[in-house]
């Protein structure tokens, strides 16, 4: 058999299919810290955490901000399911700087605002982080 | 003389309401289309998220969630009704009015606890008038229900249920079958009955065997949610197609009766125009006679 030498990104949002594309190498924001994936990766279902999605495409390097999710490889599909994605250069400086200060300034009495609290401030950490190019 | 003019009068202001609705028909039409494309591409979504169901299906896990599972007590309903902000779409609001106030009864009769919460402000104005008390009401979301608006939403349900003050979610709305065929439905999303449904065509093929990161339980406690999410939005999607279908579907009827109408004045007055000339005529002819 002939090593696998692409893959194909499919990147879906409850909205709209944003990024349907061949790819040479995706990295992706799981839970856990960063999953790099090559051709020929062995099937795996995989929660997303929150972050940067990145990936050799045909016009070099892409990179886009997603918030959770799921990622499912299937053969040379890497199929990227979240419910927020948008390209790292579209992305509002100040909005997400008000949004980071807006999550600090909650107030969490239960475990779960504690944890919405910790999500919403890593998200906008994260947004900022990756405008700014760390 | 007075009958033609009326008759003139008349048939102007039918042109300018044919002229109204015709507008409206290709304003819905227009909009149809666009809300039709946004629903076709919200599916690969769905699809996805069907499809890694089916194949955690095949991991051999028992799916126990507490969404999935039937509450012990259903006491605490919720009702959603969707209907839209505007009017002029036919039967479009009638009938899923109908279909909600039929549940609604039923429910009541069973001894629930309903809560009514509506989007649209002709559902609001309808449950206003029947005197039935709306615990939330929505008029936010027009032909582009946004994924955001919909997900904080169905977000306080999930909570809520898990948190049982919530045991059972039913949601009024128009259905899309096809592009020809809607119809008003309830049905219920909150316990997702069958996680499963609509998943089968996946299923074809030997079973892939997956890495599951980090484990499949973990993952099947965040599908399902996302899962209920997905349906959710998908009803608010349907309920926007079959609004702008509505819409276009009574506005070409109205300018089909526009053109009818005029059809008709126009005859009525060319007979009158016509009466008028002879009698005018033989008035005419009639004085000349006395003349001699």
């Amino acid at each position: 058999m002939i090593a696998a030498t692409q893959l194909r990104l499919v990147l879906v949002t409850p909205e709209t299919t944003l990024v349907d594309a061949p790819a040479t190498s995706i990295v992706a924001p799981m839970f856990d810290g960063q999953l790099g994936i090559l051709p020929g990766r062995t099937p795996a279902v995989g929660r997303l955490g929150t972050g940067e999605l990145r990936f050799q495409g045909e016009g070099g390097e892409q990179r886009y901000f997603i918030d959770g999710g799921f990622l499912q490889i299937k053969g040379s599909v890497v199929t990227v399911l979240t419910h927020e994605a948008r390209p790292v250069s579209s992305i509002d400086l100040g909005a997400a700087e008000q949004a980071l200060q807006q999550a600090n300034g909650l107030v969490a009495r239960t475990d779960e605002e504690a944890a919405s609290k910790l999500h919403a401030q890593q998200r906008a950490r994260r947004m900022i982080a990756l405008r700014r190019g760390r | 003389m007075a009958k033609a003019r009326a008759l003139v009068k008349r048939r102007k202001a039918v042109r300018n309401i044919r002229k109204i609705t015709r507008t409206m028909e290709l304003i819905a039409t227009a909009r149809f289309k666009k809300a039709m494309d946004r629903a076709t591409q919200a599916a690969a979504y769905t699809r996805k998220i069907n499809e890694i169901v089916a194949d955690l299906a095949k991991a051999n896990l028992s799916f126990s969630h507490p969404l999935l599972q039937k509450p012990a007590e259903e006491k605490n309903v919720t009702l959603l009704v969707l209907t839209s902000n505007r009017g002029l779409c036919g039967g479009y609001n009638g009938g899923i009015l109908r279909a909600a106030r039929a549940r609604l009864r039923e429910l009541e009769a069973e001894g629930k606890h309903v809560t009514l919460e509506v989007s649209g402000k002709r559902g609001q104005a309808f449950f206003k008038f029947e005197g039935t008390p709306i615990s939330q009401a929505y008029s936010q979301f027009e032909d582009k229900p946004g994924f955001d608006e919909v997900n904080a939403i169905a977000s306080r349900y999930v909570g809520d249920f898990l948190a049982g003050r919530l045991h059972r979610l039913d949601v009024a709305y128009q259905k899309f079958q096809s592009a020809a065929r809607q119809g008003p439905a309830v049905e219920t999303l909150l316990p997702i009955g069958d996680l499963a449904s609509g998943a089968g065509e996946t299923s074809s093929g030997r079973p892939i065997d997956y890495e599951f990161l980090p484990t499949a339980q973990e993952i099947l406690d965040e599908i399902v949610p996302a899962a209920f999410k997905a349906r959710f939005f998908k009803v608010f999607l349907d309920a926007a197609v079959g609004e702008q279908i509505a819409r276009r579907v009574a506005m070409k009827a109205a300018t089909e009766n526009a053109d009818e109408m005029i059809r008709d004045i126009s005859m009525k007055y060319n007979r009158a125009r016509q009466t008028q000339i002879t009698s005018e005529l033989a008035e005419i002819i009639g004085g000349a006679a006395a003349l001699e």
